[in-house]
């Protein structure tokens, strides 16, 4: 067991800044004089002090209960509460990511957030908050340094791993990918329209409503620009690393192997300049407060061969658009009239591959290993035309694999022979070992179980290095 | 190959208890017959008895359809335990078929309401890391219930890798 450390003592303060706007607005516009009268003759200032006063004796006291430690087996205990204590023990070969967040007014006062995220965790009783910057770095380093087992002596400095940065997306870039999103294009294309209708038939309201409307993408592509803003990400040692934003800093660390399914989508607008982005499922803490804490956007914009060279980091060896798919058969065409062209199935002997979208098609990724179960469904409509859907289904995020209105016999020996090499993936990868395996073991299985090999066209899927979670 | 791809393998499926049909029909009967009786009430009261017999032939006809839609529905359930997975196959019109490779399993939840517990039934549902997994098996008799959980609770643990 180590000496119990503490956050940064301004804390208290910045909590305290941090709750101040709301507390005072919240006194003006709730009852201000109601309150006074009760309290006699304080004046709104008065109880404004008071409230902040409590506050920040309750922050001061939530900042002395809150230590942490790295107990005897080596796994950070995080012990927090005032009234109710809580006591969490983050147990370091299950950390899936490490974050350090910068919000703004953190920022100011020179310190950021850590948070440790565990599988199944809630966010909230495993963040440190806050940390001067350097100590955030300094934690962050010798956590992920203990989760990829290495034992540093005690008190001994560990060094954050060198980096190598791999992609940076330049601004003009992020700006234009954003406003040529579907969404965004939709309703710019919705205004000029809306006002020419109020120009002809005269009811000026519409007009003013379309021009409001502006309004809609400009706060969404804004948002996103200061969130994604200098999207940086660089290979490191202890995972890939992803810093960005610009109002509010954030850097996330996702350890080798914690990927649980990857997205590549290109917008219909993107084409002309080959972009694609890149999303990705990591095991984690489910949801989050809104399902922002968890890395998932791990390359906002890029064109094709950045992405494709981001993906070996990724699941090294696979490469989706070298997978030979089986499109949807034609009948599909009443079903899906606008996708139809782009649905699409294959599988090599590491990875389960998706294609569908129409305006944002997308290719869905998820390794054999990391099929957590299969799903085999059909509608009234496909029943008729002779189809069916095969999910995949992967740990909660943004990625969902869907091989969608293939030829229902084709769907059904698609869903038993994914069970299948999901089951096998495991097998032979053993309990708690890495699954690592050679690809002809595999492929032996299968030829040995009667099941056809996909045609793959893949080169070097030499072994699939993924780590246990 | 037959154009149903929800057919059984080898063994085929497991149908569940059809006592489960009867708990099915006493919620949802009993919940059709409460709002017909209101509309009823309130038209009888509101004198236009005519409308009221109306809505009643309705609620019958409404019953009768659901009486004969849960009982198809309950025998469309079934499960099949493999070497390596589990199925689980339900629905008439929107058919699924779901697939769990006893591997991933994190865990297993045996869940008894009260109305089941009347009708001696439990339910059986698998855990995945994925949200979506959702394989729920209604309509067991509690000793199969608590057998196939041990079961797969063992299979589970013997063919377990993490996530």
């Amino acid at each position: 067991m180590t000496e119990p450390r503490r956050t940064h003592h301004v804390t208290p303060l910045v909590t305290v800044v941090r709750a101040a706007p709301v507390l005072i607005i919240g006194v003006f516009v709730y009852g201000g004089g109601e309150a006074t009268n009760v309290l006699g003759g304080l004046g709104t200032g008065g109880v404004i002090a008071l409230i902040l006063i409590g506050v920040g004796l309750y922050a001061f006291f939530s900042w002395t209960r809150l230590t942490f430690f790295y107990d005897d087996d080596g796994d950070l205990r995080i012990n927090s509460g005032v009234f109710v204590r809580n006591e969490r023990r983050v147990q370091l070969s299950r950390l899936q990511s490490v974050d350090i967040t910068q919000p703004i007014l953190a920022r100011i006062f020179g310190l950021a957030e850590l948070r440790p995220e565990v599988a199944g965790a809630s966010a909230e009783g495993t963040k440190l908050q806050y940390l001067s910057l350097e100590d955030a770095q300094q934690l962050r380093a010798e956590l992920l340094a203990k989760a990829a087992g290495l034992r540093p002596d005690e008190g001994a400095t560990v060094d954050t791993a060198p980096e190598q940065v791999l992609v940076q997306v330049p601004s003009p870039h992020l700006l234009a990918s954003l406003v040529l999103q579907p969404s965004t294009v939709f309703l710019l294309l919705l205004v000029p329209t809306m006002v020419a209708i109020a120009g002809v038939s005269g009811v000026w309201e519409l007009g003013l409503t379309g021009f409001f409307l502006v309004i809609a993408p400009i706060t969404v592509v804004g948002g996103q620009f200061l969130k994604y803003f200098g999207f940086t990400v660089a290979q490191s040692s202890d995972g890939l690393r992803l810093r960005f934003g610009l109002t509010s800093h954030r850097s996330q660390t996702v350890p080798p192997g914690r990927v649980q399914a990857v997205r590549i989508e290109r917008p219909l607008m993107w084409k002309p300049w080959g972009w694609v982005r890149v999303v990705v499922n990591v095991a984690g803490a489910t949801g989050g407060e809104e399902g922002e804490d968890r890395p998932s956007v791990i390359l906002p914009v890029a064109p094709l061969p950045v992405a494709r060279a981001l993906l070996q980091q990724i699941l090294p060896g696979v490469d989706p658009f070298s997978v030979e798919l089986t499109t949807a058969p034609r009948s599909a065409r009443w079903r899906a009239p606008l996708q139809y062209k782009q649905l699409g199935v294959g599988a090599t002997s590491v990875v389960f591959v998706t294609r569908r979208g129409w305006l944002v098609p997308k290719w869905d990724v998820v390794p054999h290993a990391r099929t957590q179960s299969v799903r085999l469904t059909q509608g009234p409509w496909q029943h008729r035309l002779g189809l069916a859907s095969v999910y995949v289904d992967s740990t909660p995020g943004p990625v969902s694999v869907a091989a969608l209105h293939q030829s229902a016999s084709r769907a059904r020996a698609l869903a038993h022979e994914q069970a299948e090499r999901s089951g096998l993936a495991r097998r032979l990868a053993g309990p708690g070992q890495p699954e690592s395996q050679p690809v002809d073991a595999v492929n032996d299985r299968l030829a040995a179980l009667g099941l056809q090999q996909p045609p793959e066209r893949s080169e070097g899927n030499g072994v699939e290095k993924l780590g246990g979670v | 190959m037959s154009r149903d791809p929800f057919l059984p393998d080898e063994r085929g499926w497991i149908s569940v208890n059809p006592r489960l049909a009867t708990a099915r029909r006493i919620v949802v009967l009993g919940l059709t017959t409460i709002g017909t009786l209101v509309v009823v009430i309130a038209l009888a009261v509101g004198d236009r008895a005519e409308l009221g017999f109306a809505a009643l032939l309705i609620g019958l006809v409404v019953a009768g359809w659901l009486w004969w839609l849960i009982g198809r529905q309950v025998r469309a359930i079934g499960y099949s335990e493999r070497a390596d997975d589990l199925l689980v196959v339900s629905g008439i019109v929107f058919r699924r078929l779901v697939l769990v490779p006893y591997g991933r399993m994190q865990l297993v939840d045996v869940r008894r309401g009260p109305l089941e517990r009347y009708l001696g039934l439990a339910t059986v549902q698998l855990h995945t890391a994925a949200a979506t997994t959702d394989a729920t098996i209604p309509g067991l008799p509690p000793d199969e219930a608590g057998r196939l959980r041990d079961q797969l609770a063992a299979l589970g643990e013997q063919r377990s890798a993490g996530l």
